[in-house]
C-alpha cells in the first residue's frame, strides 16, 4: 500500500467517524434552559428520570471508575463478582468488603446489587463469625451498605425496605436478639443523636419502612414488592415492639400505651386500599361488610326462588351429562380411574346450581330482583373471599385479635405475673414463683374466658404449656399437687390437640387433669402426684 | 494469612532446580539442533544444512565468549534513552493519580485497612509496572526494524545477543528506576493513610470493678471508622485493646490541676511476623492416627476441624527449638476457626487447650486453655517454666523437647462443638523482621515480574510484529497469571469443561454442574476440548507463573517473605530470562536484518 492509498484510507475513516458523530450529536443534543428540551436521549432521559442526578448522589469515584473501564463495565462487574465469591469461599472478608464497594461504585444504579450484597453482609457473613459483637458488626455493616445504596437511589423503596426489614427482623428475632438488642441501643456510630429511649430497633427499623410508604406515595412504582406485605411491615414492628418490650419485662402503661398503638396502625393498614392479583382495590377491613352484604343478597334471592327451582335445575343439570360423565360421577373415588377422577372433578363443577342459574330461570316482576340479588350476591362474596386470601397471607385476624386482647389489664396483668414467675423459677426462688404463676394462671383463666378464641392461637397456648411446666415442676419440688381440675385445662387440651399423639404407642395419651406431655419427664405428674 | 505450600529451603531446591533447568536446556538444545538441521537439509541438502547447523552453532558460541559488556551496556542506554523518548513517564503520573484518588475507591470502612492499603499499591504498582514493561519491550524491536533504524545498530559490530541483552538490560534499568519511586511513594501513602490517634473521651472513664489497682475504664473517640476500649492506671498511663489490628498506648499529661490524656500512634498494625511453622498431623474422634480431621461441610477445604470433648486432636510437631531461638519460652500465635453444631451459650466462646509434649519420652506439660479468636490472632507465651499434669515442675526444653522437636497438642473442650485449624493457623512467632525490608523484599517480587515480562516481550519481537508481539506477551502473562485455572480445566477439576463444552453451556444457558446429553456432538466438544486443553496445559508448562513471583499476600498480612523464598524467585527467573534470552538470540540471528 503507497502513501496516498494510506491517505485516502484514513480520510474515508474520518469521515466515517463525523458521519456516525453527527446523528450521535443530534440525538443526544442536551436540553438548555432557553426552552429546547434536547435530543431524542435527553428527552428520554427526562420522561423516565434516568439522569445520574434524578437518580441519586452524582460520585465522582463513581463516574471515574466506569470511565476508567473504557466502556468495559459489564466485563469489569463480572470479574469483581467472581472474586467476590471467591473471596466469600476463602473467608476473606476484607477482600470481600473491598471488592462490594467497587461493584457498588460500578453500577450504583442496579438495584439489585446493593439488596443482595447487603443481605449477604448481614445475613451470611455474619453468621460466619462466631463471637456476636463480630455478627453484630456485619449486620451493621449490611444496613450501612444499603443505606449508602439510597444515596445512589434517592427514589427506591426497595432499598429503605430492606434496610428496615434487616434493622427490625435481623437485630429483633435472631438468635442473638438479646445481645444484638443491646449493642443497638449502645450504638453511638449508628444511632447518632437520637436519644437512647428510642433506640429499639422495630421502631428505628418502622421509620426506614415509612419512609419507603412515603416515596412509593409520592408516586414511585413498588417493583417486586407484595403491596400487602409492604404495607403490613410498619404495623408489624409496632407489634413486635410492644411484645418484646413484655418479653424483656416492660408492662403497666408503657406496654399498654405500645399496644394501643400496633393496634390502631393495624386499624389504619387495614383501612388502606391495597391491590390485589384480581385486579380489585379491596381493604382488609371491609370483609365483614362484604359477608353480609352476600348474606343479605342470598337471603333476597332465596325469597324470590319459587320452591323446588334449585332441586329442579340440579336434576336437569345431571340428566345432561353423558354416558361417561354419569359413570365417572357414580363411581366411588376410590375406584375411579385417573380420567375418572379428572372427570368427576369437572362434573362436579358442571353439577353446581349457581345462584345466576336460578335468578336465570326466575320469570315475571322478580325476574330483574333475582338477577341484581344473584349479581350483588356474587360479587359480594368474591370479594370477601378476595380479601380473606389477603387476610389469611399477613395473619391479619390473629393480629388484630392480639392488639386487642393484649392492652387489656387483665392479659398485662397475666403477662407480668407469668414473667414473674419464670424470672423467680430460674432463679429458685420456688414460694415467689408458686405465687406468681398462680395468680397469672388465674388472670389468663379471665382472659381466656373473654376471648375464646384464644385457644386457636398456638403461640399462646404453647407460652403457657411451658409455664405450665415450670408450675408443675415447682409444685413437684414444694411437694404438693397438682390441682384437679387444673384452671387451665382447656388449653392443656387444646396443645395437646394441635401437637398430636406425642408418646409411642401403648401409652396414654397426654390429656386431662394434669396427665399433659408439657413438662420435662420430671415434671410427669405420676412422680408429681405420689 | 493462608499457607497453601510449604515454604521451600533454597538449599533444598537449587540442586533438582538447576539439574530440571539443565535437562530441559539441553532437550530443548537437541530438539532445536535435530528441527534445525532437518529444515536445513530440505533447503541446502544433507551436507549443506549439516554445514549451516555447524556454523550457527560455532557463531553461537562464538557469540557467547565475545559478549562485551561495554557495548551491551550502550545498547542499554539506547534503550533507556528510548524510554524515556515514549514517554514512559506517563506510567509513573498514572501511578500517582491512583494513590492521589485512592481513598475514593477503598473500602473506608474496612476491617483491616492495613492489610486493604497494603493489598492495592502492591497489586496496583504490579499491574502497572507489568504493563509499561510489556508495551516497551513488545514494540521497540520491531519499531526499530520497521523505521530501519536497527541498520544504525546493526551495521556497526554487535552480535545480536548484545541487541538482545541490550534491550533486556536496558527496559530493566527504567523498571528499576520506577519501581524504585513508586515503591518510596507507596510506602509513605501506606504510612500516612494508616497513621492515626484518638482521644480518650474522659466521660466514658469508669473505675474498673472489683480491681485492686484502682484501673479506670472507658474508650477512645472514633477515627478511621474505628474506637478502642482502654484501661488506664492510676498514675494515668495504659494501652488500648487491639481494634483493627493495632494498639495504642495512653499517656498522661498533668498541666496545673488538669490532666490530660495522650493517646499514641498505632502499635502492631505494619508489622513482619517471622513465624516457625510445624508439620500438623490429627487424631480422630477415636484417638486414631489421621491425616486430616472432619469436614464441616465448607466448600473451600483448607481447614480441617477437631471434634470437642473427643480424643480428637490436632497435632504440630516443631522443629529447630533451642533456648538460643526461644530463651523466654515459646511465642505461639494462632488463628483458630469455630463451628457450632448448636448455638450453645452465644455469649461465651468455644473452649480449646494447649499441651506441649515431648515428641519422644511422652512426657507432656499441664493444659494451657484459651478461647477460640474466630478470624483473629491469639497470642498464648509459654513459658519455659511449667508444670505437668501432677503438678511436678518441667523445663520446657530439657523435658519437652527432643533432638529440638516439641509437639503442640491441641483439643476442643466443648462437646459437639468443632476448631478448624490448618498448617499455618498455629505458629509461633520467633521475632519480627523489619517492616521496611520486608515492603523492599516485595518490590524485588515486582520487580522479578517485571524483568520476566520485558524478556519475553524482547524474545517475542525478534521473530514477530509489534502489536502481534504484544499480545503474545500479554497471553503469555494472562496465562502465567491463571496458570492454576488453565491447569485445572484442563484436569477436570474445574466444573463447566472446556472452552467449546463451556461455549456452549453459555449458548443455552446450561448450568456448569449438568451433564451434557450423551451423543455424537458432546463426544466431539469432549474431544476438541481435550486436544485445546492438552496444547494449552503444554504452552502453561513452559510459561513461567507468575503468582509464585508475588509476595503480596505475605506483606498485607503482616508476615515476613522468607529469604529462601526471595532466592527461589530470583533464580527460577534467571532461568527464564536465560531460556528467552538465547530463543531471543536465535530468532534474530536467523533475520536477514541482523546478519
Amino acid at each position: 500500500m503507497n502513501q496516498r492509498q494510506r491517505f485516502i484510507r484514513k480520510i474515508a475513516y474520518a469521515c466515517a467517524i463525523a458521519a456516525l458523530l453527527l446523528p450521535l450529536s443530534w440525538l443526544s443534543q442536551p436540553a438548555t434552559q432557553d426552552g429546547s428540551k434536547g435530543g431524542l436521549l435527553s428527552r428520554m432521559r427526562q420522561e423516565y428520570s434516568l439522569s445520574q442526578a434524578d437518580l441519586g448522589e452524582i460520585d465522582p469515584a463513581s463516574e471515574t471508575i466506569k470511565l476508567a473501564t473504557l466502556g468495559m463495565r459489564g466485563v469489569a462487574a463480572n470479574i469483581l463478582w467472581e472474586k467476590a465469591h471467591e473471596y466469600h469461599k476463602e473467608e476473606d472478608w476484607a477482600g470481600l468488603s473491598a471488592t462490594l464497594e467497587q461493584i457498588a461504585r460500578l453500577q450504583p444504579n442496579f438495584v439489585s446489587v446493593w439488596v443482595f450484597q447487603g443481605w449477604n453482609l448481614s445475613y451470611n457473613i455474619s453468621v460466619e463469625f462466631d463471637d456476636y459483637h463480630d455478627r453484630y458488626h456485619w449486620v451493621i455493616r449490611g444496613i450501612n451498605f444499603l443505606k449508602e445504596g439510597t444515596q445512589y437511589n434517592r427514589d427506591e423503596p426497595r432499598l429503605l425496605t430492606d434496610i428496615g426489614w434487616t434493622i427490625a427482623h435481623k437485630i429483633g428475632r435472631a438468635d442473638e436478639h438479646v445481645q444484638y438488642r443491646r449493642l443497638f441501643r449502645d450504638d453511638d456510630e449508628f444511632n447518632g443523636s437520637l436519644p437512647r429511649s428510642q433506640r429499639d430497633n422495630w421502631l428505628v427499623g418502622r421509620e426506614e419502612l415509612l419512609k419507603a410508604e412515603r416515596i412509593v406515595a409520592r408516586g414511585t412504582p413498588l417493583k417486586g414488592k407484595s403491596p400487602l406485605l409492604f404495607y403490613s411491615r410498619p404495623p408489624m414492628c409496632l407489634v413486635n415492639y410492644a411484645q418484646t418490650m413484655e418479653e424483656e419485662g416492660t408492662f403497666g402503661e408503657v406496654a399498654k400505651n405500645a399496644w394501643k398503638k400496633a393496634g390502631d396502625s393495624w386499624v389504619e393498614f387495614s383501612n388502606r386500599d391495597l391491590p390485589t392479583q384480581y385486579n380489585v382495590l379491596i381493604r382488609l377491613s371491609e370483609k365483614e361488610a362484604y359477608s353480609k352484604k352476600a348474606d343479605e343478597a342470598k337471603a333476597e334471592l332465596d325469597r324470590l326462588t319459587p320452591p323446588g327451582l334449585s332441586d329442579k335445575i340440579a336434576a336437569e343439570k345431571r340428566a345432561a351429562l353423558s354416558d361417561e360423565e354419569r359413570e365417572a360421577y357414580d363411581t366411588p373415588a376410590e375406584r375411579r380411574t385417573k380420567e375418572q377422577t379428572n372427570l368427576a372433578a369437572a362434573v362436579g363443577e358442571k353439577l353446581m346450581v349457581h345462584a345466576i342459574d336460578i335468578a336465570d330461570r326466575i320469570t315475571g316482576d322478580d325476574h330483574a330482583a333475582a338477577f341484581k340479588a344473584a349479581e350483588d350476591g356474587g360479587q359480594a362474596d368474591a370479594m370477601a373471599r378476595a380479601i380473606d386470601i389477603e387476610r389469611d397471607i399477613v395473619n391479619y385476624n390473629f393480629w388484630m385479635l392480639k392488639c386487642q386482647i393484649e392492652p387489656d389489664d387483665d392479659t398485662l396483668g397475666a403477662r407480668k405475673a407469668m414473667f414473674d414467675g419464670d424470672r423467680a423459677f430460674s432463679l429458685g426462688r420456688l414460694e415467689e414463683c408458686f405465687k406468681a404463676y398462680d395468680e397469672g394462671l388465674k388472670l389468663w383463666r379471665k382472659t381466656i374466658d373473654k376471648y375464646p378464641s384464644l385457644l386457636k392461637d398456638t403461640e399462646v397456648t404453647e407460652d403457657l404449656v411451658i409455664s405450665i411446666g415450670h408450675y408443675r415442676s415447682i409444685l413437684h419440688q414444694m411437694d404438693r399437687q397438682f390441682p384437679t381440675p387444673f384452671v387451665l385445662q382447656d388449653v392443656l387440651d387444646a396443645d395437646a390437640l394441635q401437637k398430636g399423639p406425642q408418646l409411642p404407642a401403648g401409652e396414654a395419651p397426654a390429656t386431662g387433669t394434669g396427665k399433659d406431655s408439657a413438662g420435662a419427664p420430671e415434671n410427669d405428674p405420676a412422680k408429681a402426684a405420689p | 494469612m493462608v499457607l497453601d505450600s510449604d515454604p521451600v529451603a533454597f538449599s533444598n531446591w537449587i540442586v533438582p532446580a538447576l539439574l530440571s533447568f539443565l535437562t530441559s536446556a539441553a532437550t530443548l538444545c537437541a530438539v532445536a539442533l535435530v528441527g534445525g538441521y532437518l529444515i536445513s537439509a530440505f533447503r541446502y541438502g544433507p551436507v549443506g544444512g549439516g554445514d549451516v547447523i555447524y556454523r550457527m552453532v560455532l557463531g553461537g558460541v562464538r557469540d557467547l565468549i565475545a559478549l562485551s559488556p561495554r557495548r551491551i551496556l550502550a545498547l542499554a542506554w539506547l534503550a533507556v534513552q528510548e524510554s524515556l523518548r515514549r514517554r514512559v513517564l506517563v506510567g509513573f503520573g498514572i501511578f500517582l493519580l491512583i494513590l492521589l484518588f485512592a481513598g475514593w475507591f477503598l473500602d473506608t470502612q474496612s476491617n483491616d485497612p492495613a492489610t486493604l492499603y497494603l493489598s492495592f499499591v502492591l497489586t496496583a504498582t504490579t499491574y502497572l509496572v507489568l504493563l509499561i514493561a510489556l508495551f516497551l519491550s513488545a514494540f521497540s524491536l520491531p519499531a526499530d526494524i520497521k523505521n530501519h533504524t536497527i541498520y544504525t545498530i546493526v551495521t556497526k559490530p554487535v552480535r545480536s545477543g548484545e541487541i538482545v541483552l541490550g534491550r533486556i538490560v536496558g527496559f530493566a534499568v527504567i523498571g528499576t528506576v520506577l519501581l524504585a519511586v513508586m515503591g518510596l511513594f507507596s510506602y509513605v501513602f501506606v504510612i500516612r493513610v494508616l497513621n492515626h490517634t484518638h482521644e480518650v473521651d474522659v466521660a466514658s472513664l469508669r473505675p474498673v470493678p472489683n480491681d485492686p489497682n484502682g484501673d479506670r475504664a472507658g474508650r477512645t473517640s472514633l477515627a478511621q471508622n474505628h474506637r478502642h476500649t482502654l484501661k488506664i492506671g492510676p498514675d494515668g498511663t495504659g494501652s488500648t485493646d487491639m481494634v483493627q489490628g493495632h494498639f495504642h498506648e495512653v499517656t498522661a499529661q498533668e498541666s496545673g490541676d488538669k490532666t490530660t490524656y495522650v493517646v499514641g500512634p498505632p502499635q502492631g498494625l505494619l508489622t513482619a511476623r517471622v513465624p516457625a511453622y510445624g508439620d500438623l498431623r490429627f487424631k480422630d474422634r477415636a484417638g486414631k492416627a489421621s491425616d486430616r480431621g472432619i469436614s464441616v461441610g465448607k466448600e473451600w477445604k483448607y481447614h480441617s476441624y477437631v471434634e470437642g470433648a473427643t480424643l480428637a486432636k490436632a497435632i504440630w510437631t516443631f522443629s529447630d527449638i533451642t533456648p538460643e531461638r526461644f530463651p523466654d519460652g515459646l511465642p505461639v500465635e494462632m488463628t483458630i476457626r469455630v463451628f457450632r453444631s448448636y448455638k450453645g451459650d452465644i455469649e461465651k466462646g468455644i473452649r480449646g487447650s494447649l499441651v506441649l509434649k515431648n515428641p519422644r519420652t511422652g512426657r507432656a506439660s499441664d493444659e494451657k486453655f484459651f478461647i477460640a479468636k474466630d478470624f483473629y490472632i491469639d497470642f498464648l507465651k509459654i513459658p519455659r517454666n511449667l508444670t505437668d499434669p501432677t503438678g511436678k515442675p518441667l523445663d520446657l526444653f530439657d523435658d519437652l523437647v527432643s533432638d529440638g522437636q516439641v509437639e503442640v497438642w491441641m483439643q476442643c473442650l466443648d462437646a459437639s462443638q468443632y476448631l478448624g485449624v490448618a498448617k499455618g493457623d498455629l505458629y509461633l512467632r520467633s521475632r519480627d523482621a523489619s517492616f521496611t525490608l520486608n515492603f523492599i523484599k516485595s518490590y524485588l517480587g515486582i520487580w522479578v515480574q517485571m524483568l520476566l515480562v520485558t524478556s519475553l516481550g524482547v524474545m517475542f519481537s525478534t521473530f514477530l510484529s509489534g502489536p502481534v508481539a504484544m499480545m503474545a506477551t500479554l497471553a503469555s502473562l494472562v496465562l502465567g497469571f491463571k496458570a492454576q485455572f488453565v491447569l485445572g480445566v484442563a484436569k477436570g477439576a474445574i466444573e463447566g469443561g472446556g472452552p467449546v463444552e463451556s461455549f456452549i453451556r453459555i449458548v443455552k444457558q446450561q448450568n456448569v454442574t449438568t451433564q451434557l446429553e450423551p451423543g455424537l456432538t458432546t463426544t466431539v466438544v469432549k474431544w476438541a476440548d481435550s486436544v485445546f486443553m492438552s496444547f494449552m496445559t503444554a504452552i502453561t508448562g513452559l510459561l513461567p507463573n507468575f503468582n509464585q513471583f508475588s509476595n503480596v499476600s505475605y506483606v498485607a498480612h503482616g508476615f515476613d517473605i522468607p529469604p529462601d523464598a526471595v532466592l527461589v524467585q530470583v533464580f527460577s527467573a534467571a532461568g527464564y530470562v536465560i531460556a528467552a534470552l538465547a530463543i531471543g538470540y536465535l530468532f534474530l540471528r536467523t533475520r536477514e536484518v541482523a546478519r
